[in-house]
């Protein structure tokens, strides 16, 4: 391997990306774009709900019960419904996402210490809304007026790492994991079969430069903006979002550095293995873009997951690193406790680059 | 004439193109599978590990209890509260019960015991759920135990359309409206800029071929395509058990709204880009944020309101209402005809702009 | 390894084959080529050049024999070879983003050229090329010509013993040509071996030594003059203008094996060996003042490949109807102007074109020819100025001017992945002919062009000759009035090129008026009329002895070569005194 002539591939890959006015403005702009709209719109947390009453007790204390329950961020009172004929066509057409209906004879059987019950029904087409109107309201109710729902055993609970139950502090880390699987990738993928199309490559073939030395030239500008990527997702997650940061900076860097290696490592392989730019694309969508949400466990547990797609998901190198860098920016671990994980990751990354380098042998056929 | 000799080639063209078929195959059928049977919101199986520091057959009968069922897995039980928090720190479980030393003791001699319960808030989703499950299971147990704990306002929960919450049935029907937005873009974005790049659509400027022609002939094929591709994902949703409740018809017609809507975003990008690589990026540009802003992943109500206001602009948004609508709640047009409007309007707007940046770019 | 051998030879192959699954693209060649040579290795599209030149590079393996380069295997040492070599690939091999000064260095830095050496080459190449003033511009601004100077620069920084050039002046325009030609030579001399593939006869003469490939399969190596010697006896030249009849003989005379029409005669080559026979002697001398001539490449190559197939049906005989214009001109076009910002690609353009006329439109790379074709079709609103097409005003009527034109792009614009005749239903459907005319429109067009019997291959996988036809016949199949042809022979090898020349002067008697751009001088002979372009401006239209005699000092003898540069030479002149 020669210093030199790694440099100048640097040199030149670098230039052509800065030139590029779109690939440098995806590169830059769309890491940003997920964070906000991940920062934002996934938010786990239940907002402005839209409930619908049907009170046929009609006294202060059914009153102070449907009170109890709007009178907090969750839920709002979207309409009183007359009778029960209405409670189907309001849910049917979406104008509330789910239903109280008190009974009559509330407010008596509460004076006779008896334990009414009221019904919640619950629109269950957004699985997600759905499973969270559920739980909220079902605890709101049970808190009215009365014993700590626990009965005689007293539950105390502790949140660690989050206790405000946050999502952005959940999401965004997990997010610096997948930002960084989703577009390194298809940008290194892209940059290398490019050259196939346009035919450049047959100029490095027939030159001194050996096939690692060009990998590492492309290798090293990618994985420099993806680390750029990634500093910029860490900053704008801990200024903006509020994300706390625990742990060593110095380790995430470190942990990121070879994670970026490794990702930037599989689209270098992606490119070996297709010959447009189009199959390029899909082939990227399918090993990195997919993955990255669905089997990192940024959103689903993996925990949840049949055996089988538990071995799946560890395929992806995503979800080594969401393990890593939660870990760090929340629990602030150390070395010790993530060593697993980052051996993984930087065989993984080993194994990639030589797979790389050996599927890309100088010859055009 | 033109317009059906314009067609007969879209279509083989788009037969024999075999990269794209598998793909639009693979999003179909292997996708919706893999995450019908992976992903949920229906947390199981959560890690949970117990520091009994108790150690008797009533501290033993609360953990059973709580951990009978198929919403825990005992990982185990760590010796003292130091090991607790390394477990929790690792990621070794995500929440540890703590049964205080004289539990057994103090529900003899009636006092109130007090259980903690140490979680892991890095991933709140499932901590929050955690919390809720152990609740649940305490008051069960109580219940067994002839305690008294029932709250003064007893909830009773009815989910309709979709009783047992399983999120596989959104999952199968979301996923099928990704395929469905995914292909109807990214086909028609990439055919008209692969005519760019290999110079025929000079060629056809020159013949008398008009813009609008050229539109139409793009549009069916992946029109067609999408809707026919509905037929066996219907054999998915049906294996699945999702139920259709409402029209097939009226399903399928309003699915060709939407593709329309989704093609009309292709061929605008298609309009504006010169080379493939740009048309890619921008379709990934496109596509993200209307993933997000459908509901999909998340509750649009729970956004921030620019937000909302910007999701009224993905199709997706509407399309979710309308598949969700039609298969769990039975929904007939009069529900639906707002958000077959607004596919149409955003279709029929995303053309015209289509058609104007073709013709700026000939002067 | 250095034996005596690979002292004396840089590049020896024995028995050097190399397939692509069932398709041979190469078989047995031997082939040595001695150091300091300029070695060409000439041949029609498809005879395996590429692949020939992509084996000496070592960037491709061969299935069958072996090949030293340098005095190193290709296939142990490929390292060793590409070490040493220099290789432009047919496309252009140059990074668009990076300027001119940064793909110098990148080419220099990769194969590890010290600094203070790639600054005095660099000095010395750039000097050579002209791009001294073009510097710091990026690569994908640079013209046709100055792309290719580029390349050429890029792999002779480390100034290698061995240049492999593939296509190396394709798409080049005469200008450029001979830059690159005087680059060549200077390193020559240097002791420079120079390998390289073209499609241009005349260019293929001035190698040292010449390979004929065809079919995979070497036909002869020998230098250019003993190559056209062995041709010499079958040529002969006839002063005529009398086209039906010698069209009639050429049906008429089996031993024609291939004729081409110049500008005011015609030069046929008679099956080897033999002297015309008396009846056909004496119909040719009725004709016009007929003798031998001297033979060239061309000629040589006929006689290699054996007789080529363009003698049978002749178009005629296939119910050609003339294409009808209503008395007017086919062309009319005043005062056209372009511009592109503040660049100006045309300026002031006005010309007529009549019915039934081949003009030829000439010039260097970036002069304006093809954004010309560009508004005459449609494809480019002017800035300024008025073009009727066959008596349509192309601004008032678009829609009744695209009935009436063909276009073929440089390109050769066809989706590849439709096969021939779906390529051609496809257009016949686009001209609105309904089904039954549609099916006479393509059979007729078959039998023009000459592509009958490929109904079932793909478009892309047609040889670049194939491609070239069938884009003719889908810009032809409605009979316009008028047709546009963009370089359309650029990569096309040069019997395919004679054979399409003979399809436009075909088409050209029936009626139709075409407007051809080209790179190659020798196609100006077959043109009625020449455009000189340069610059955006149009700067000289006349017939070649117009032009000839319209200068200061007539060149009334001069080849088109020597014509053209003079003109090009006055007008940058003229453009030097203007500003």
């Amino acid at each position: 391997m020669n210093p030199h002539r790694i440099s100048a591939v640097i040199g030149k890959e670098s230039r052509e990306i800065l030139r590029d006015p779109i690939t440098l403005g995806v590169a830059i702009l769309m890491p940003l774009v997920m964070l906000f709209l991940f920062g934002y719109a996934i938010s786990l947390d239940l907002r402005k709900a839209a409930l619908g009453v049907l009170d046929e007790d009609r006294t202060p204390a059914s009153r102070a019960l449907i009170e109890h329950l709007t009178s907090n961020e969750s839920f709002y009172l979207g309409r009183f419904l007359n009778s029960a004929r209405e409670i189907e066509t309001v849910l049917q057409r979406n104008q509330v996402d789910l239903v109280l209906v008190i009974p009559s004879g509330l407010q008596e059987s509460l004076l006779r210490q008896e334990h009414p019950d009221v019904q919640i029904l619950v629109d269950g087409t957004y699985s997600t809304t759905a499973l969270l109107a559920a739980g909220y309201a079902e605890n709101l109710v049970s808190s009215y007026a009365a014993a700590p729902p626990e009965g005689r055993l007293r539950l105390e609970t502790r949140i660690w790492y989050n206790p405000s139950l946050a999502s952005a502090n959940y999401v965004v880390p997990g997010l610096y994991a997948v930002i960084l699987l989703a577009f390194p990738p298809l940008l290194t993928a892209l940059g290398v079969v490019r050259e196939k199309e346009t035919g450049t490559i047959q100029s490095i073939f027939a030159s001194p430069l050996t096939s690692s030395e060009f990998i590492i030239g492309k290798l090293v500008p990618y994985s420099l903006i993806a680390l750029l990527q990634m500093l910029m997702v860490v900053a704008v997650g801990y200024l903006w979002f509020g994300v706390p940061f625990r742990g060593s900076f110095a380790f995430l860097v470190a942990a990121g550095l070879i994670y970026v290696f490794c990702t930037v490592g599989i689209g270098l392989l992606v490119s070996t293995l297709t010959r447009t730019q189009l199959s390029a694309m899909l082939l990227a969508l399918i090993v990195t873009l997919m993955p990255s949400f669905l089997f990192s466990g940024l959103l689903f547990p993996i925990f949840t997951m049949p055996a089988l797609l538990q071995l799946y998901s560890g395929i992806f190198p995503g979800r080594y690193f969401v393990e890593i860098s939660r870990g760090i920016v929340l629990k602030g671990i150390g070395i010790d406790i993530a060593l697993t994980q980052v051996t993984v990751l930087a065989v993984y990354t080993l194994a990639v680059f030589f797979l790389a380098s050996w599927r890309l042998r100088k010859k055009v056929a | 004439m033109r317009l059906s000799s314009l067609l007969i080639k879209e279509l083989i063209q788009f037969f024999r193109d075999r990269v794209i078929l598998l793909l639009i195959l693979w999003l179909y059928t292997v996708e919706v599978v893999i995450c019908a049977y992976a992903l949920g919101l229906d947390l199981r199986h959560l890690p949970l590990a117990v520091l009994d520091q108790d150690r008797n057959a009533a501290s033993r009968l609360l953990v059973d209890s709580l951990t009978s069922s198929e919403s825990f897995r005992l990982t185990g039980f760590p010796q003292d509260m130091q090991q607790a928090e390394q477990w929790l720190q690792s990621g070794r479980t995500r929440a540890v019960l703590v049964i205080p030393p004289d539990y057994a003791a103090d529900l003899v001699r009636d006092e109130e015991p007090t259980l903690q319960l140490l979680l892991d808030g890095s991933d709140a989703n499932t901590a929050a759920t955690v919390r809720n499950y152990i609740m649940r299971g305490l008051i069960f147990y109580q219940a067994g135990l002839g305690l008294d704990v029932t709250p003064s306002v007893q909830p009773v929960i009815r989910i309709w359309y979709n009783p047992d919450l399983t999120y596989t049935r959104f999952m199968v029907l979301s996923m099928i409206a990704l395929a469905a937005l995914m292909v109807g873009v990214i086909h028609p974005a990439a055919t008209i800029v692969r005519e760019k790049e290999f110079g025929t659509i000079d060629q056809l400027q020159v013949t008398p071929v008009r813009i609008s022609e050229l539109f139409i002939a793009k549009t069916v094929p992946t029109l067609l395509m999408g809707t026919l591709s509905v037929f066996p994902s219907l054999l998915i949703v049906w294996w699945f058990d999702v139920p259709l409740r409402g029209s097939l018809l009226l399903f399928v017609l309003l699915t060709a709204l939407f593709l329309l809507s989704a093609i009309g975003i292709g061929v605008l990008i298609a309009a504006a880009c010169r080379t493939l690589q740009q048309a890619l990026l921008l379709s990934f540009f496109g596509l993200f944020p209307m993933m997000f802003l459908s509901g999909t992943l998340a509750p649009i109500a729970s956004m921030p309101s620019a937000l909302q206001y910007l999701s009224l602009l993905s199709p997706l948004r509407y399309y979710m209402d309308v598949i969700l609508g039609i298969f769990l709640k039975g929904n007939g047009i009069a529900d639906l005809w707002l958000q077959a409007l607004a596919l149409a309007g955003i279709g029929l707007a995303l053309y015209a702009i289509a058609a104007a940046v073709f013709h700026r770019q000939r002067t | 390894m250095g034996t005596q051998d690979s002292d004396k030879w840089i590049i020896e192959a024995e028995g050097v084959g190399r397939c692509f699954g069932h398709h041979e693209a190469l078989s047995r060649i031997d082939l040595q080529i001695g150091r300091g040579e300029i070695f060409g290795i000439l041949g029609p599209d498809g005879a395996g050049k590429t692949t020939l030149m992509q084996l000496l590079a070592a960037i491709l393996d061969p299935t069958a024999g072996r090949c030293r380069v340098l005095g190193f295997d290709t296939v142990r040492d490929a390292a060793q070879v590409t070490a040493r070599i220099g290789y432009m690939s047919q496309g252009f091999t140059l990074y668009d983003r990076l300027s001119v000064d940064e793909n110098l260095a990148f080419s220099a830095r990769i194969r590890s050229v010290p600094d203070a050496l790639f600054q005095q080459r660099r000095k010395a190449l750039l000097q050579m090329a002209g791009l001294e003033s073009a510097c710091r511009r990026e690569a994908r601004v640079l013209s046709g010509g100055m792309r290719k100077k580029l390349s050429l620069c890029t792999n002779l920084i480390h100034e290698p013993s061995l240049l492999l050039l593939d296509e190396l002046s394709l798409g080049v325009d005469p200008v450029s040509r001979r830059d690159l030609w005087r680059m060549l030579r200077t390193f020559r001399a240097q002791g420079t071996t120079i390998v390289l593939t073209t499609p241009y006869m005349d260019e293929a003469s001035y190698c040292d030594r010449l390979a004929f490939l065809h079919q995979g399969q070497l036909l002869a190596v020998d230098s250019p003059d003993a190559l056209k010697e062995r041709a010499r006896g079958q040529v002969y030249e006839v002063v005529t203008a009398r086209q039906e009849e010698v069209q009639q003989l050429t049906g008429e005379y089996r031993e024609i094996v291939s004729g081409q029409w110049l500008a005011d005669r015609f030069r046929l080559q008679l099956a080897s060996g033999k002297a015309p026979s008396e009846p056909l002697r004496h119909k040719l001398e009725a004709l016009g003042a007929f003798g031998p001539a001297a033979p060239d490449l061309e000629n040589t190559f006929v006689q290699l490949t054996a007789p080529p197939t363009d003698t049978g049906s002749t178009p005629e005989q296939t119910g050609f109807e003339s294409v009808q214009v209503d008395g007017t001109d086919a062309i009319t076009a005043r005062g056209i102007s372009v511009r592109f910002g503040n660049f100006s690609a045309l300026k002031n353009l006005s010309f007529r074109v009549a019915a039934g006329e081949v003009i030829g439109w000439l010039g260097p790379n970036g002069a304006g020819k093809t954004t010309l074709i560009r508004v005459l079709c449609g494809l480019q609103r002017p800035s300024a100025g008025e073009v009727h097409i066959a008596g349509v005003a192309l601004r008032s009527a678009p829609m009744a001017v695209r009935a009436r034109i063909g276009y073929m792009s440089q390109h050769f614009s066809l989706y590849p992945d439709l096969s021939v005749i779906e390529n051609l239903v496809f257009f016949a459907g686009l001209y609105g002919l309904s089904r039954h005319k549609r099916r006479d429109a393509v059979h007729w067009v078959k039998t023009v062009v000459g592509i009958e019997g490929i109904d079932g291959r793909q478009a892309g996988d047609l040889s670049g000759a194939l491609r070239q036809r069938l884009a003719l016949a889908c810009a032809i199949m409605h009979r316009p009035a008028v047709l546009f042809l963009d370089e359309p022979t650029s990569g096309v090898d040069p019997l395919a090129r004679r054979r399409f020349w003979q399809l436009i002067q075909l088409l050209a008697r029936a009626g139709m008026a075409v407007l051809v751009s080209t790179h190659y001088l020798e196609e100006a002979y077959y043109c009625h009329r020449l455009g000189l372009m340069n610059n955006g401006r149009l700067i000289a239209l006349g017939t070649l002895g117009e032009l000839r005699s319209a200068l200061e000092t007539p060149l009334h003898t001069a080849d088109m070569e020597t014509l053209f540069m003079t003109y090009m030479a006055r007008a940058s002149a003229d453009e030097g005194a203007i500003t």
